[in-house]
């Protein structure tokens, strides 16, 4: 038994030494990117989602797919409306944004693994993004922005409500589907850090609350969706905030 | 071997730590708060340098204009002058006089000399503990710790703070020895006041120590109430007295901002970092910028970034430690654990700023180091034990030796593939740099990985003499020296700062932190696309991207 602990120590030590120069040489090089991107660009058809998986590895993916990838996409509300996603992993991690789907076709190039799927893409028939210059607000006008969300990129409608004075943010003969879905979080990672408290959105229709969220400065990007009554109709959002400087970010898409 | 001869084995190895450090950091970025401290360091230097000489006296004024100053940075006065100093007059001997280095090397060679100092005292620290081997072991697997590397060659505070940290502590347990005047322990602690604040620590386990050693004396067994206490409090209350008296003078003699207004000086010292901003520090797959932070930031960060044969061989020396296998006048291995302890112990509480990780906690790396030594070569030993009857020393030397060199081959592979961008690794029980990164944990900090994109940065800029704006992110402080170490020529412009820089600029880069995300949307924003041109990697791991303005082909900037 005295030689246990010299042997484990040894043990352990040779281990070291084979796992870490293999650990630092497991993640695929750019030959095996450089394949994995050919066979995207083979089947790519426009108006594909490409995404990345694990997040850490996004900016490799967006140098060998970037110009496949409009900013409106990189920074897109979530992945519903897309009916072809071309997923391209490695170390065996899996997208957020095809969570749930099986995939059609599968193929490794040594380390990248891409994955294509195909399903039937949410229709948007109304876009609070695209019908800003239609919106009355009773404060601060929102902006378009792309803005930074729980450290990803969105696209939406930005604006500071003074403290404790709920914004009123009116979207007049909104087209509307069966449901509304959207999300809503904070801008901005020091005014998160500095400020802590969370912001509110409600929506309204017809004078009624039809979905509601609280974003705080940990929770990223909040989905809040709601059954609506198809036809146009005028869609209140109501912005709130106990702070000052509270970069509210929200999107929200009518569909079908 | 005599004692001379074991004496010149430590300062061997002392030597070839600054040479390794000196080494290593040739490839290493210029790291942000580097900039900020060789550029205050010069202005100490001339100043001290103009002093000696009689070019100026003592004023309050002269003293402002270079130490202090109304606001809470001015001049760097938030942080003690010693290691800048330093910085400065090296650059002063090396670079401007001598011609020998370049001003990043100077500035970082007293450093690299910390370092080399910090081998030398574990070495004398397990030296007298344990022995030999023990000594020889413990100085390598310190030299070979990847992050504590990484630091010892920067012009910064954190690896010098580990050395004048543990050079206290042990100077305070040779004092210990009754001597009558332990000047050593106080000026050492002075010293490592004047370093970083961090040393305020110290005393907690100085303080704990003293107790329990008062409380063996042979005084104290013998004295009982009042007399009892007194016995411990005063049984060897020459190095209380050293350190209450001599650490202060020593920080007040090194530190001109303290030589008028000492007191309020101090407050606004300690007050800066007693309300210091909480910087962005990814842990575990988030990111955390205010308290409360989870308690165990400290311990798991260690767990990945500290060699794992090294973690091993000294959970090995706990052991032995717990068994009480290893004895040694005056408690050293309660003074090691309340080192570590008191080190470390404040990041447990879940509202000190975590955001240096192991940089803050540094001078708990030579109780681990030491105790691997001691749990490796007594694992060596109990092998050849049964092993080795016939020739039980030899063969006991072949199996430590060779315990030893496997722990010291694991450490050098892992520091092979740590450097340069050794922030972003990670040892191999968090499976490397993409391991950490699948883990969550933080990528890099100061902006020091910008220096690989360099040549990319020239390859794509228009040639010199025309010129190039580029978006510079978190490498802007560190340009202009950049520039002067010739690693970019000077028509490669820093275009300013956020997004009228991006939009100023034909090139720009990102240095991957999470939080810094949001530089990446600013640059897609202003040039239309989300491609980068080029990116950086370490063990596969993003951590520098290029970014080249669509029909920007290195034309000239109007």
């Amino acid at each position: 038994m005295a030689i246990v602990p010299a042997l484990l120590l040894v043990a352990i030590a040779a281990w070291e030494v084979c796992a870490a120069r293999r650990d630092a040489g497991a993640v695929p090089g750019d030959a095996a990117w450089r394949a994995a991107g050919l066979q995207v660009r083979a089947g790519y058809q426009p108006g594909d989602l490409i995404v990345f998986a694990p997040d850490w590895v996004d900016p490799v993916g967006r140098m060998q797919l970037g110009d496949l990838i409009p900013v409106a996409m990189a920074a897109r509300m979530d992945a519903a409306r897309y009916g072809r996603i071309w997923e391209l992993s490695i170390r065996g991690a899996r997208s957020a944004d095809t969570a749930g789907l099986a995939p059609v076709a599968s193929e490794d190039h040594d380390g990248v693994t891409v994955r294509r799927f195909e399903r039937a893409p949410a229709v948007v028939v109304g876009d609070v993004l695209e019908r800003l210059a239609t919106a009355t607000s009773t404060g601060a006008r929102p902006a378009l922005a792309l803005a930074e969300v729980g450290f990803a990129p969105h696209r939406c409608l930005q604006v500071s409500p003074a403290p404790g004075a709920p914004l009123r943010i009116a979207f007049p003969q909104l087209p509307l589907g069966r449901e509304l879905v959207g999300y809503v979080g904070i801008a901005d990672v020091f005014t998160r850090r500095d400020v802590r408290s969370p912001v509110r959105l409600a929506v309204e229709l017809g004078g009624k609350i039809l979905a509601s969220a609280v974003a705080g400065v940990d929770d990223g990007w909040v989905r809040f969706a709601a059954a609506t009554p198809p036809g146009p109709a005028e869609v209140v959002f109501v912005l709130g905030a106990t702070d000052r400087d509270r970069r509210i970010c929200f999107a929200a898409e009518a569909r079908q | 071997m005599s004692r001379r001869a074991r004496l010149l084995v430590g300062w061997a190895l002392a030597v070839v730590a600054v040479v390794v450090v000196m080494i290593d950091q040739r490839d290493v970025g210029i790291a942000r708060d580097e900039v900020v401290y060789i550029q205050h360091g010069e202005h100490y230097a001339s100043w001290w340098l103009g002093l000696v000489r009689l070019e100026h006296g003592v004023s309050a004024a002269s003293i402002t204009q270079t130490f202090g100053g109304p606001s809470a940075t001015d001049n760097n006065r938030e942080h003690p002058p010693l290691m800048k100093t330093l910085f400065g007059l090296s650059e002063r001997l090396l670079h401007d006089r001598l011609g020998v280095a370049d001003e990043v090397t100077a500035a970082r060679l007293p450093s690299a000399m910390m370092h080399g100092v910090a081998v030398l005292v574990v070495y004398l620290f397990a030296l007298e503990l344990a022995g030999l081997a023990e000594a020889i072991l413990a100085a390598l697997l310190l030299l070979l710790l990847p992050r504590a590397l990484f630091h010892a060659g920067l012009a910064c505070f954190d690896a010098p703070t580990m050395t004048l940290w543990f050079a206290t502590v042990y100077a305070y347990g040779r004092a210990l020895d009754g001597r009558a005047w332990p000047w050593q322990v106080g000026v050492l602690w002075g010293l490592a006041l004047a370093t970083k604040h961090t040393a305020l620590l110290l005393p907690f386990a100085l303080g704990v120590h003293y107790l329990v050693v008062g409380w063996r004396s042979d005084a104290a067994r013998a004295a009982h109430g009042a007399g009892k206490l007194g016995a411990i409090l005063g049984h060897r209350w020459r190095v209380i007295a050293s350190l209450a008296v001599l650490g202060p003078v020593t920080l007040y003699a090194v530190w001109p901002w303290l030589w008028f207004a000492p007191v309020s000086h101090v407050r606004d010292w300690l007050a800066f970092h007693l309300s210091h901003v909480h910087y962005n520090y990814e842990y575990l797959g988030r990111n955390w910028n205010a308290p409360r932070f989870p308690w165990h930031v400290a311990l798991v960060t260690t767990l990945f970034t500290v060699p794992v044969a090294t973690l091993a061989a000294a959970a090995v020396g706990g052991g032995v430690w717990i068994a009480g296998r290893v004895r040694g006048a005056g408690a050293p291995v309660v003074l090691l654990a309340l080192s570590a302890a008191a080190s470390i112990g404040p990041f447990l509480l879940g509202t000190t700023p975590i955001f240096g990780a192991e940089k803050h906690w540094m001078p708990a790396l030579p109780t681990i180091c030491i105790a691997a030594a001691v749990g490796a070569v007594w694992a060596g030993r109990a092998a050849a034990g049964r092993r080795a009857s016939e020739a039980r020393g030899r063969g006991a030397g072949i199996v430590v030796i060779a315990v030893g060199a496997c722990l010291v081959a694991a450490s050098a592979v892992e520091v092979g593939v740590a450097e340069p961008y050794a922030l972003t690794w990670y040892n191999a029980l968090a499976g490397g740099a993409p391991g950490g990164a699948d883990l969550g944990m933080n990528r890099q900090f100061w902006g020091v990985a910008a220096r690989g994109v360099l040549p990319e940065l020239v390859a794509e800029a228009a040639a010199p003499p025309r010129s190039t704006y580029v978006y510079t992110h978190d490498a802007a402080p560190a340009w202009a020296l950049y520039q002067r170490l010739q690693l970019i020529p000077g028509t490669l412009l820093d275009a300013g700062w956020e997004q009228a820089g991006i939009d100023r600029s034909q090139l720009a880069i990102v240095i991957h932190e999470r939080h810094f995300n949001r530089h990446d949307y600013l640059i897609w924003r202003s040039y239309g696309t989300v491609q980068p041109s080029f990116v950086l990697r370490a063990g596969g791991v993003p951590i520098v991207s290029v970014y080249r303005r669509p029909g920007y082909g290195g034309e000239a900037v109007p």
